[in-house]
Formats: C-alpha cells, structure tokens, sequence
C-alpha cells in the first residue's frame, strides 16, 4: 500500500515536471482563466447585481476559479490521457508493475497541483484588483470544493478521454460539452438572462454546482449549497463507474 | 536447464471462434525462442497470455513460475515487453524517460548500463522526439529492460530498419542472451529467426505445428541440401551422363542437385568428376536448408 502511495507520488512529480517543461502549454492553461477574469472584471460585473445586495465580483472570481477547474482537470486532463493512449505511452506503462491506481492518481495529483496553482493566482488577483476576498467562514466551502471540484472533473477528464475516439477528437468533446454549459450556468456574466426550465437543467450538471459552492465561500447567498454537493458527488460517482466500465489503456 | 515458460493444452476463443486449439510448448531458460506463424496464427494471442494481458480459455500456462493471469503485478516485476509502435512521452529525454521507469521497478537495472547496453550513452539527454527510428526501437528496448527482467517479450523488433540499425539490435539481442536472459521473439523476418533464435516454433491453425531447432525444423520440413555447381560442358552437350544416382537438374549452366543428406551426395558428385577427369567442380557450392525454405514449405504447403 505505502509503495503505491510513493509511486503515484513520483508520477505526481513527473507529471509536473512535464507539465511545466511545455511551456507554452503550462502558459496557456493559465492565461485562459486569468485573461477571462482580467476581462470580465474590468467591464461588467461589478458592483451590486441588479436586484440583490450582492457584489458582482463576489460570484464571478469564484465563477473563473471553476471555470479554471474544469479547464485543467476536465478539458486538459482528459485531451492529455487521449493523447497519450493514441501515442502508445498508456499501453507502455501497463507493461511495467506500475499498479494503475498509482499511475491514475498520480496524474489525478498532478492535475490537482496545477488546479491549485491557478486557483492560486485567480484568488490573488481576484482580491487585489476587484476587492474580492472570500469570507473566513467560508473556507470549509472554497477547499471543500475544490477538492471535491478537481475529484469531480478530474473524475469526468478520464471519461471523457474513454470517450474520445481518437485524440484529435478529445478536445472539441471537451469544449463541447461545458463551454455551452459554462454560459448557461453564468460562469462568464452571473446576470445571463436563462429560461426557468433551462436554469433547471443547467442545475443537474456540475459546472454551476461547483460555482455556487465556491460562491458561497465569498458570500452567503441566500441558499445553502447541499443540492450542489450533491449533484457534484453524483457527478464524480457516474464519472468513475463509467471510466472503471470504459478506461482503456490502448 | 531449467524451464522459463511452459505452456500444456492453451486455448482461447473469442465469441464462439476458436483461435487457439491447444497449443503446447516449453521455452527454456537463457534460450532465444521464436514464434512464428502467418498472420492471424494467434501468434499476438500466445504471447499477450503469456505475458498477463489475455485471460486464456483452458489449459495451464506457467511463466517464470508463475500463473500470469493470476499474478499479473508480480510477474511483471520480471518481465520485460517491448511492444511494436509505442511512443514516448513527448516532453522526455533519454535518460531521464529510462530513470523514470526505473522507479517502477522494485530493483532496477542500473541507469548507466541500460544505455550502455542499447548503445545510447552519447544520447542521454536527447529529447526523445528528436531521436532516429532505430534508436527509438533501442530506447524501446531500454525501458524493457528497466526492471532487469529475467524474461523478455519482443514483438517484432527491427520492423522498417535499415540493415545496419537492423545489425546492432542483434547484437543488442546478442547481448542480452549472453547475459543469460530468457528472450521470446516474434518476427516476420525468417532470416532475423535463424540468425538469433537458438529454438523456433511454427503456429498455425491455432496449433505448433513443429519446434526446434532452426535444423532440425528444417530436417523435419523435408528441405534437402542443395549442391550447385556450373555445369561442365560434356554434360550440358550430352556426352556424359550425370551420376545416376543423384537427382541431377540442369538450370541453365548450373547443375542443382538435391539430397537428403549432403556428406555422401558430395562424395559421389566429386567421385564421379574423378572418375571422368573433370577436376574440381567450378563455382561448387552446398546450401543447407535455410528456415525461410523449411517455413514455406510448411506453412504454404510451398515445395520450395
């Protein structure tokens, strides 16, 4: 058991050494996020949302430090182990005693390392450009659900790359899939205007799910975020049954 | 000589279809063992059992001791497989791609070694995605050998080599059986089966039909030895009969003739030339059966 703890945390660190070594790569993964954030922030939401006694800043740092979670550990997670298997590497590796849950969490580690660093730089210039600082009570919900966020897209990353019929394919699935889902949820501007039955719908993914409950840790808005909870654990449990089903190495 | 892999009775069906019929065979230790067979044969099949990655139908399979498919982890720690078109993380450089997997390895071959052994010293920090084809199959072989196996699987190893990359992965090969390593090879090359192959097993129809030695396959194939020489005039212009009791044919300004057993053909032809003056046959040349003959004619029914 230790062993497999020690090897997926090498592969942790070899994950990011390789991560960090493409340059433009890493540098793109970070400027998606960020460039929104600098964006968003300097036009519209700020100030009290239309209505409410919310400042706009407290739902949409939060909003991009989603947006950054699914970013690295959904659409890049899932296009990397895409690639990788089309390349043969996966296949390589299962040749070698390397137990594949140290190889999966390994990589889970690594994505969870650069979440973190985005995250990171999200909330600094979150707080010292737009003032938004989240509450101190709140940091059961910003950890919780960044843990629970990178579990749960990370989870959706290896689906997705099950999914994907060849690697070319892996990244327009991705964008696909949330890009449509991020606006409906009012990850880019909180005031999108949405039909009652569609902000139904969009409450059954993960992408406004994970928003709230990183919102909640900025502001305490009216509701509690249990629904969310659940519907992101709901998320990570059908994203895991599907990959055990479909994941495969070649 | 102790016993690697022992296969008794392997079979394996995939929806219904039987690939493999009951397939027997023993590889021994230190030995080069070659498996061939035309596509199709359950070549891939025989060996992906082998090495854990196919749960077979029926029969007993033993690898290093092992059952692979109920100890899968454990006997890769002493296997090595190099399979065909794998690629490399993009990002890597030689050594540091060949360390990193020693580190899943309980007791790595040393780093320095490993390079050494695949010829890729000078190379350590190339990126990999700048190396030429044949040192890709040699870095191949260098993660194969990471873990220092005792076995090691090749599938296919110099397919779209040049001759001289084709060259030193033998002598890679060599290496490796000098350093008392089990090796199991599978090729479509004959000529790469009889060079390196202490022992070749023909599968087809889902059976072997034959293992050995490349000779004794041949022997078992029923390809005689051929003797050629260049024909002396008097024979070609039908003054002096051949030796009656060699099966003497003329092709072209050669005379070819086939024996079972070369030793005795080649003292009558040479007592006959005595006997009508005609010295030394020119250009006499006797060609043992090479593998290639013995596999047609098995496999293709060819009378090569």
């Amino acid at each position: 058991m230790s062993r497999t703890v020690t090897l997926a945390f090498r592969q942790a660190l070899l994950e990011q050494r390789s991560f960090w070594r493409s340059a433009e790569y890493a540098l793109f993964t970070f400027a998606l996020p960020l460039a929104l954030l600098l964006l968003i922030g300097s036009t519209t939401a700020t100030g009290y949302l239309p209505g409410t006694h919310v400042e706009g800043q407290m739902i949409f740092v939060p909003s991009i430090i989603a947006f950054g979670v699914i970013v690295a550990a959904y659409v890049n997670l899932g296009a990397k182990l895409a690639t990788l298997r089309h390349d043969g590497v996966l296949k390589r590796i299962r040749t070698t005693p390397l137990p594949a849950s140290a190889y999966l969490s390994g990589v889970l580690g690594s994505t969870a390392a650069t979440t973190l660093a985005i995250t990171a730089c999200i909330m600094t210039i979150g707080a010292l450009a737009f003032g938004a600082v989240p509450r101190v009570s709140g940091l059961p919900e910003i950890t919780g659900g960044l843990v629970l966020g990178v579990v749960c897209f990370g989870a959706l990353g290896l689906a997705l790359s099950a999914v994907a019929g060849s690697a070319e394919s892996a990244a327009p699935i991705a964008n696909a899939s949330y890009l449509p889902l991020a606006i409906m949820s009012g990850i880019f501007d909180p005031t999108f205007p949405v039909p009652h039955w569609l902000s139904a719908a969009v409450g059954l993914f993960p992408v406004r799910a994970l928003a709230q409950i990183l919102a909640h840790g900025y502001t305490p808005v009216a509701h509690a975020p249990a629904t969310d909870l659940l519907v992101l654990l709901a998320w990570t449990a059908a994203a895991c049954a599907f990959t055990a089903w479909r994941f495969r190495w070649h | 000589m102790s016993t690697a892999i022992e296969v008794r009775g392997l079979t394996m069906s995939y929806a219904g279809r039987e690939v493999l019929k009951g397939v027997d065979f023993q590889v021994r230790s230190g030995e080069v063992f070659c498996l061939l067979g035309p596509n199709g044969a359950g070549k891939t099949t025989t060996v992906e059992i082998l090495e854990g990655f196919r749960q077979r139908t029926g029969g007993t399979v033993s690898v290093l001791g092992m059952d692979p498919q109920a100890q899968p982890a454990r006997l890769r720690e002493r296997i090595g497989i190099v399979l065909q078109e794998c690629g490399f993380p993009r990002q890597a450089r030689v050594a540091e791609l060949v360390d990193s997997w020693r580190g899943y390895y309980r007791s790595p071959r040393d780093l320095d070694d490993l390079l050494e052994v695949v010829e890729l010293t000078q190379d350590r920090s190339v990126q990999v995605r700048r190396l030429s084809g044949g040192q890709r199959r040699r870095l191949d072989l260098a993660l194969a050998l990471a873990g220092d196996p005792d076995l090691i699987f090749l599938d296919e190893p110099t397919t779209g080599f040049d001759p001289e990359s084709r060259r030193r992965c033998w002598a890679a090969i060599e290496n490796l059986r000098a350093l008392g390593k089990t090796i199991v090879l599978t090729t479509h090359y004959l000529d790469e089966a009889e060079r390196l192959a202490d022992r070749v097993a023909i599968l087809q129809g889902g059976r072997i039909q034959i293992v050995g030695s490349v000779r004794h396959v041949a022997r078992q194939a029923g390809v005689k030895t051929r003797i050629k020489f260049t024909a002396p005039q008097q024979v070609l212009d039908g003054s002096l009969p051949p030796p009656e009791c060699l099966d003497l044919v003329m092709d072209g300004g050669l005379a070819v003739c086939q024996a079972e057993h070369s030793g005795p053909a080649l003292r009558e032809l040479l007592t006959w030339a005595a006997a009508n003056d005609l010295g030394d046959l020119d250009d006499l040349s006797v060609e043992t059966p090479t593998l290639e003959d013995a596999y047609l004619r098995l496999v293709t029914g060819d009378a090569a």
